[in-house]
């Protein structure tokens, strides 16, 4: 039993991680725009369509470094052309505006890649499992493990030492004296909604890989991602960190126990903290830091 | 402060109603295309052409028009051309529900099709009961369409989850072991299937080592795998279709679980197989038609023929629900002449599908009893390499007529009520 729990305890961080990369990208964009990114999951699913278009061509990691950077030029695009021009109104027209661009991401996959399934392969050295005990820690959820770690303490060290991430967390602050202070504010923003749908790309490509690819893969993937905000905190970035890490943990543990709440746990989970700090674990009241 | 206040207290609920929202999300109706003309006999079809399903309800409406060019082009029913309406359901019961009564009310149907999902068609099937419109689900598997919950108006083309539980299980008990772990979807599909292969194992004194419940939508089942190798049973047991299975089967392929444990299930589809890498096409599975029938009269032309109306792809079991539901109508509307649908659904009672329908070795025919069709079993192997064709994922080993897999008509449940 205790075996079965540790077991647990490691795969659900490693379900968690991957809650993180998706996460953290919503998170960036809801925290400096104010835009809840509905479409997240339909950038997710681009992503992986795109890394099945050009797997053939450049090769699984090829398809992993240049799909990103694709789906985010499309994110760029839209950003441009439709969700710049909800910023600063009530949150209700960008929630509107991305859910309907979700549908529209969705049926347009569906349109270009058919409806049915796409198998995505992985190069075989990563499709094994390490040891015949520990046969749930494959190389490839390893790997995945890696790559949102450096991407996230990347996306960290860019915040705090580059010009460009010190003023996307002063805008979390405060935007308007960020405005003031004469900075780009349009720029900064369609920098930053960019990052965020490069991390939507690249866990699309990771999710690609481990899921059956799909064009309705995202929607289950992006309940999780903002139960994680919620509980880490809007506003927070360690805080989605956390709360993306603990609710894989605590759904990889529920089921053991009693496996048909493994979904429901987390819905548990987010309640509870709203309940009893409705900030959420790390977020300051009042405060988007 | 205030400001910055109120901003952060927006946001954090605004992100939980958003939720909210995505619940709703399922009830948007999308599109509707129909074509109309005069004096046609007009067909209705509901299946769910977005969300999860979409991809099979696309091939049964291939097939479904596929079987309306080929009636039309021999003079229709009754001389009348068919007319197709399409609507989506939307995967929800709901819409669904809305959708049977647009068409029945308002386009006047005389027949219907549908649905995918188990759920919506049973609650369609109520609607075309109270409104007495003849009805086959082509794709619904639950139990319950052809058992307790039956209709005399409604007719159903695909399996149900007892005929696929016994068309395997045997196969599997003497070939795999007798120690069965169950990874199955929660819900009503899920369970009686589940519910199916275990009362089979007990019969033949197997024991089952577990059953896991997954959330439908369930994307990773680590968890769920963790505990079923803890259990160390003989044969793992995947119930999941659509991207569910997709996901649990390619995760089992990762953890290289087929390797310790028989990996296997009941129905499989040729639209899920082609959506997963080589490594987990594996174990023993039913399909509930295949394409490749050397020796089966009509099956080639069959193939051929749809080929160049899907863009190259083969049929699938699905295609062929929507050729078939279709094509019965007209049978036996042309052989009873008449559109009225007490006496259609009569003359369906027993009546068996010709050659150029049934495209199976066996011989398939709606049971009068609980109008089910007694159509066949095709029990095989998942391949991990085609054999030839891209297409040709499934080696067939046997085809079990319907009615060996199917209990008998007096403990299905069903009685029907006709009208006086």
């Amino acid at each position: 039993m205790t075996q079965l729990l540790l077991f647990n305890i490691t795969n659900g961080l490693i379900i968690g991680a991957f809650y993180v990369l998706m996460a953290i990208g919503l998170s960036l964009i809801l925290n400096l725009s104010n835009v809840i990114n509905f479409a997240h999951g339909g950038f997710l699913v681009v992503g992986g369509y795109i890394a099945y278009t050009l797997e053939p061509y450049l090769g699984f990691w090829g398809a992993l470094i240049v799909s990103p950077f694709l789906t985010a030029i499309i994110g760029l695009a839209v950003e441009k052309t439709l969700i710049s021009r909800v910023y600063g109104r009530d949150p209700l027209y960008s929630l509107l505006l991305t859910f309907g661009l979700a549908f529209i991401l969705e049926d347009g996959t569906r349109v270009i890649w058919g409806a049915n399934g796409k198998p995505f392969t992985i190069p075989a050295a990563l499709a094994q499992p390490l040891s015949n005990q520990f046969f749930f820690i494959t190389s490839y959820r390893l790997f995945m493990v890696a790559v949102v770690a450096v991407t996230i303490v990347l996306l960290f060290l860019l915040l705090r030492y580059t010009r460009a991430g010190v003023r996307i967390r002063a805008g979390t602050l405060d935007l308007e004296t960020v405005s003031a202070l004469g900075v780009n504010v349009r720029a900064l923003r369609s920098l930053n909604f960019a990052v965020g749908i490069f991390l939507a790309g690249l866990s699309g490509v990771l999710a690609a890989g481990q899921l059956g690819l799909e064009p309705t893969m995202g929607a289950g993937l992006l309940m999780p991602s903002f139960i994680a905000i919620i509980v880490g905190g809007v506003g927070s970035l360690t805080g989605t960190l956390v709360g993306g890490l603990l609710i894989g943990v605590a759904s990889g543990v529920t089921a053991v126990f009693f496996p048909a709440a493994s979904e429901a746990i987390m819905y548990v989970l987010m309640a509870v903290v709203l309940l009893v700090r409705p900030r959420g674990l790390f977020g300051e009241e009042g405060m988007l830091t | 402060m205030t400001k910055r206040l109120k901003l952060g207290a927006v946001d954090s609920r605004a992100l939980i109603k958003a939720g909210g929202v995505a619940g709703l999300a399922q009830i948007a109706a999308p599109f509707v295309w129909s074509a109309r003309a005069a004096d046609t006999i007009k067909v209705g079809i509901i299946d769910p052409f977005t969300g999860v399903y979409a991809a099979v309800a696309q091939n049964e409406l291939i097939g479904v028009k596929y079987a309306v060019e080929q009636i039309n082009a021999k003079g229709g029913v009754l001389g009348r051309p068919i007319e197709l309406l399409v609507e989506d359901s939307a995967n929800d019961v709901g819409t669904g529900v809305q959708k049977a009564r647009k068409l029945i009310e308002r386009d006047g149907i005389q027949f219907l099709i549908g649905d995918v999902n188990s759920g919506i068609a049973l609650a369609i099937a109520q609607v075309s009961n109270e409104k007495k419109v003849l009805h086959i689900v082509s794709g619904g598997h639950t139990d319950g369409i052809t058992g307790k919950d039956c209709h005399w108006n409604v007719y159903r083309v695909c399996n149900t989850t007892k005929m696929e539980a016994n068309s395997v299980a045997e196969l599997l008990f003497n070939k795999y072991g007798k120690k069965w772990h169950f990874i199955t979807p929660d819900y009503a599909f899920g369970h009686t299937l589940q519910e199916a292969a275990q009362a089979d194992l007990k019969k033949f004194g197997g024991t089952v080592t577990g059953n896991e419940l997954t959330p439908l939508g369930t994307t990773d089942f680590s968890a769920y795998l963790i505990k079923a190798r803890a259990a160390n049973p003989d044969v793992l047991l995947v119930l999941p279709q659509g991207l569910d299975m997709v996901n649990c089967l390619k995760q089992v392929a990762q953890f290289g679980i087929d390797k310790q444990i028989h990996v296997a299930g009941l129905q499989q589809e040729l639209e899920s197989l082609e959506a997963m890498p080589p490594e987990a096409r594996v174990g023993i599975w039913m399909f509930e038609w295949y394409w490749k029938q050397p020796g089966v009269p009509g099956v080639e032309k069959f193939v051929a023929d749809i080929r160049q109306r899907s863009g190259g792809k083969v049929p699938t079991a699905r295609t062929w629900f929507g050729y078939t539901s279709m094509m019965s109508y007209a049978l036996v509307a042309n052989q009873a002449k008449t559109l009225d649908g007490v006496t259609l659904a009569k003359a369906l009672g027993n009546f068996e599908l010709p050659p150029e329908v049934k495209l199976q070795p066996n011989k398939c025919y709606y049971r009068a009893g609980d109008h089910q069709l007694m159509t066949s079993a095709f029990v095989g192997e998942a391949l991990t390499k085609p054999a030839g064709d891209p297409e040709d994922l499934f080696k067939v080993d046997t085809v079990i007529p319907g009615d060996k897999t199917s209990p008998p008509e007096s403990e299905t449940g069903c009685t029907l009520q006709w009208p006086a």
